[in-house]
């Protein structure tokens, strides 16, 4: 196994090659550049001319896409135009908010979803599936601004449980108990909406699953063997039903830094959602390709993580 | 049965509930706007909105003044008069500024402020002195080498920012420093401790506004004086510690969310009364409940067209003022040449070449309808390119284009636009068909809604005014395509901030890239030097050259002013007094409090 890993890493190469001419070039054919926002009655066109020379955009586009490319192989993905900051440092801050945010929301969604999708399968068609059903739906249908924003009035303003927006209370120096108290505070908001919304999906793999394995002939010859109900269902199905779940495992993971604009926007949470929405519009070529190469390999990364994860967990599938 | 189909329908019921107790709130608030409006509506050249207030009680001793920021994104934090680029980044300094200077009602430096200008006309010199005893926050002396530095941060050649421009390069030796022929700039030259003499090629009234390249801000030298210029971005004397002038002094950050101010007990004119200031930046989508719940004091950047959502509430005063700001519609009556570096007017050949075809258009667009009804009344007709504020140079004698459809048809019908094949549009004079292409710039959904009723107007007199590129177009895009003088693009929908200096230069010159409509004529463009030549130093004079130039674009209507905005600032009634008056504003260190919370609405 260890050598098809290594063949895989070695494949991804040509594969973000690719993807790094594709997003620069892309990047470089939309209109305006990063100066294009600062044009007011004061700004000088001549002056503009003159720091889009300095930047070097007026090279050729191969040119330009070499030197870059160059710089990103040495891990320098350079200045980023709007926030006049290390590019690497920038993400690295916004990611880490991101990650955090995301890691307790995907283990909260598995801690919701997992168990419901268990009982609604197991006691199919009985009022309490039909509950975990409509709740599903309910979850399914509601759009994550309207959700976020009623939970947000409902719970920050109204009750006062949680702050509003942020990531963290200004008042504590970093390191003290307080400022990471705060900070799992002002998450925890936002990530209980984005668990509760993230739910439909698992309990719908895993009770249908649930539901056909019970019907299958292992199922009916462990429970003539005389194993208990309820061993059969924790080793047996459990573990079969987890299949699809555990094929998207690998994509969960590396999406813990994708982020997301609405959850952000709405809470004041400064993550890589926003980052990359606000690169695009204001031109920030230097974070645009940073981003969406960062995003790729994740993509990469995240398909043969499921690969592995599959081949752990099904010994039916071996990747050779 | 019963119970799926209960599972189907609950969801919708459920979400048919919610809809109709959101758009039932909406409903009742809308009509009490409209209400209130009727009743507030004042005449146009006065604000609707007080522009100060003055709450009863007791103030406490010091307490933290709690200010929204209203964004839906991480501010950028640069925290330097020299680099920044946001406008929210100078809101966040301007707690803590730098400023040297302070202006009269006309936005005119005093001698008032930390330092005192006197202008040699004659020789293009100013000398600048700066106050005895002033301090940094840190309690460092302000020295004159504070006052020099700047100049030598903007003009060096590692500089990233965008004000190293021609108006800069007006400054003696500036050019020479930053191509780095020399060490220092000529043109500034230290007198004694407390004086600089600055020379420049060519001095106009702008200079009396801050402008002509002159440098209204200290930089302190001790702290990042022996930063090399390319890393003053990235330093911490930039991002987390600057040292500054103002009556506040910055604690602490949280990057992109939050600023915490303490007082500086150095600030020159007395000690503030308040212990602190707190700026957060708050979502858009949640900032009206944060007003009701008392969350915030003052609300910064509050979108106008959320105000029927905080009318209502009881422990908030809205103060409004106007802004500096004007929208328009541009004409395309030519082309720039960028080689030559000049605008070539083209009437003959433009498409909207017709005096009378540019009016009809302007005379045909029910802009008060969408001031009242899109905008509650935040914005309202412009009648010249110069907003009100600029109470000597604005003409208010100026009718502007006040909506009146039928006239535009007139005009039409007398230029020679008719419908000559019957299809409901008018023809050119020619007799061929007349299509008119509009770059209409996207932003939120009113946007939309706006340039629909727009062309539903030029509709209703005639006219076959479709989008350039069929859709409203995104902000790159458009000031790419109206800067390179599309072929598509006909007529254009533009916007300015005027910044204190409101004159025309830059934008309306014979050389002026901005120059967007490509109209220059012999009359338009020695009024725009008048207005800024020496002659213009009497202010009568120069007041004169304004209305004229006023007067002659609203002859030409090749640029037709559309809209003047209302900024509003919601401000909970814990605060003592407050004022945003460009004219009379609140002395941040005189601001105080009456309570030890922000009010809640009831």
């Amino acid at each position: 196994m260890w050598k098809i890993i290594v063949r895989r890493f070695i494949l991804m190469i040509p594969q973000l090659f690719v993807l790094s001419l594709l997003v620069f070039f892309l990047a470089k054919f939309m209109p305006g550049d990063p100066f294009t926002g600062l044009i007011t009655p004061q700004t000088d066109p001549a002056r503009l001319e003159e720091l889009s020379e300095k930047a070097g955009l007026n090279d050729p586009w191969p040119v330009q896409y070499v030197r870059w490319i160059g710089n990103a192989l040495q891990g320098e993905f350079g200045i980023s135009y709007t926030f006049k900051r290390d590019v690497a440092e920038l993400i690295g801050e916004r990611a880490l908010n991101t990650f955090w945010l995301s890691l307790l929301s995907v283990i909260l969604l598995y801690t919701i979803a997992i168990p419901l999708g268990i009982l609604a399968g197991r006691y199919h068609n009985s009022r309490l599936d039909k509950t975990i059903i409509l709740y599903s739906f309910i979850t399914y249908a509601i759009p994550t601004f309207v959700l976020s924003l009623l939970f947000l009035y409902l719970f920050g303003y109204k009750l006062e449980w949680f702050p509003t927006s942020g990531s963290v209370d200004i008042e504590y120096s970093s390191g003290t108990i307080q400022y990471y108290w705060s900070k799992l505070h002002h998450i925890l908001l936002p990530t209980i909406t984005y668990a509760i919304l993230g739910t439909t999906g698992i309990i719908q793999f895993l009770r249908s699953e649930i539901i056909d394995a019970k019907a299958m002939d292992y199922v009916r010859t462990a429970r003539s063997k005389g194993i208990p109900i309820k061993k059969v269902y924790t080793k047996h199905i459990f573990r079969n039903s987890l299949l699809p779940i555990a094929a998207f495992l690998g994509f969960t993971i590396t999406g813990l830094l994708g982020g997301s604009i609405f959850i952000e926007t709405i809470f004041g949470y400064p993550g890589m959602g926003q980052l990359f929405i606000s690169s695009i519009a204001s031109r920030d070529y230097s974070v645009i390709t940073a981003l969406v190469m960062l995003y790729g390999f994740l993509t990469l990364l995240g398909s043969l993580l499921s690969d592995i994860i599959m081949s752990i967990v099904d010994p039916r599938i071996r990747i050779e | 049965m019963k119970i799926t189909r209960w599972i189907i329908l609950a969801p919708i019921i459920l979400t048919l509930l919610i809809l109709a107790a959101f758009s039932r709130v909406d409903e009742t608030l809308i009509i009490k706007t409209e209400d209130e409006m009727i009743e507030t509506a004042a005449p146009s050249s006065h604000s609707p909105f007080e522009m100060s207030v003055t709450n009863k009680g007791k103030p406490i001793d010091g307490g933290v003044l709690k200010v929204a920021m209203v964004k839906d994104e991480p501010f950028q934090g640069i925290f330097s008069w020299e680099l920044y680029e946001d406008g929210y980044d100078a809101d966040l300094m301007s707690w803590a500024s730098n400023s040297l200077f302070e202006v009269d009602e006309n936005f005119m430096i005093t001698n008032e402020g930390i330092a005192s200008m006197y202008v040699d006309q004659k020789n293009n010199k100013v000398t600048v002195t700066i106050r005895e005893g002033v301090k940094w926050s840190d309690g460092k002396p302000l020295k004159i080498e504070d006052v020099i530095l700047p100049y030598h941060i903007i003009a060096h050649k590692d500089y990233p920012g965008v004000r190293y421009n021609t108006e800069f390069q007006n400054i003696i030796g500036v050019k020479e420093y930053h191509e780095g022929k020399a060490d220092t700039i000529k043109g500034i030259r230290k007198v004694d401790d407390r004086t600089i003499e600055i020379s420049f090629k060519q001095l106009s009234p702008s200079i009396f506004y801050g402008g002509d390249g002159l440098w209204t801000y200290a930089a302190p030298s001790h702290q990042i004086g022996h930063i090399p210029v390319e890393e003053l971005v990235q330093s911490d004397a930039v991002r987390k510690n600057p040292v500054t002038l103002g009556a506040f002094k910055i604690d602490k950050i949280v990057p992109g969310e939050s600023v915490q101010y303490v007082k500086n007990e150095h600030y020159w004119k007395g000690e503030p009364k308040l212990d602190g200031v707190l700026v957060k930046v708050v979502p858009s989508s949640s900032v009206s409940v944060a007003i009701g719940t008392g969350d915030f004091d003052i609300i910064q950047h509050f979108n106008a067209t959320k105000m029927p959502e905080i009318e209502n509430y009881d422990n908030i005063t809205i103060l409004g003022r106007p802004e500096l700001f004007y929208s328009y519609l541009g004409f395309k009556v030519g082309k720039y040449d960028y080689t030559k570096n000049t605008v070539v007017t083209d009437l003959e050949g433009s498409k909207m070449g017709d005096v009378n075809l540019r009016k009809a258009m302007a005379y045909a667009l029910d802009i008060e309808q969408v001031s009242e009804v899109l905008y509650n009344n935040l914005r309202v007709r412009a009648n010249s390119l110069i907003p009100p504020v600029f109470e000597s140079f604005h003409d208010d004698s100026l009718k502007g284009y006040v909506y009146d459809p039928e006239k535009a048809q007139k005009l039409l019908d007398k230029a020679g636009y008719i419908d000559v094949d019957g299809d409901g549009f008018r023809e050119n004079p020619k007799g061929k068909k007349l299509e008119i292409k509009l770059a209409s710039m996207a932003g939120d959904s009113t946007q939309e809604e706006i340039t629909a009723y727009y062309l539903q107007n030029w509709k209703d007199v005639g006219l076959n005014v479709t989008l350039t590129t069929g859709r409203l177009i995104e902000f790159n895009s458009f000031y790419d395509m109206v800067k390179a003088d599309h072929p598509e693009i006909d007529v254009f929908m533009g916007a300015w901030g005027t910044g204190t200096n409101p004159s025309p230069a830059g934008l309306y010159g014979a050389a002026d890239q901005y120059n967007f409509s490509r109209y220059t004529s012999e009359l338009l463009e020695t009024t725009i030097q008048n207005i800024d030549s020496p002659q213009a130093f009497d202010k009568y004079y120069r007041a004169k050259q304004f209305k004229n130039f006023q007067k002659h674009i609203e002859e030409v209507a090749t640029t037709v002013p559309m809209q003047f905005r209302y900024e509003i600032y919601p401000i909970n009634k814990r605060v003592k007094n407050y004022s945003i008056d460009l004219k009379n504003p609140t002395e941040l260190h005189e601001i105080e409090l009456i309570a030890k919370e922000p009010f809640a609405s009831k």
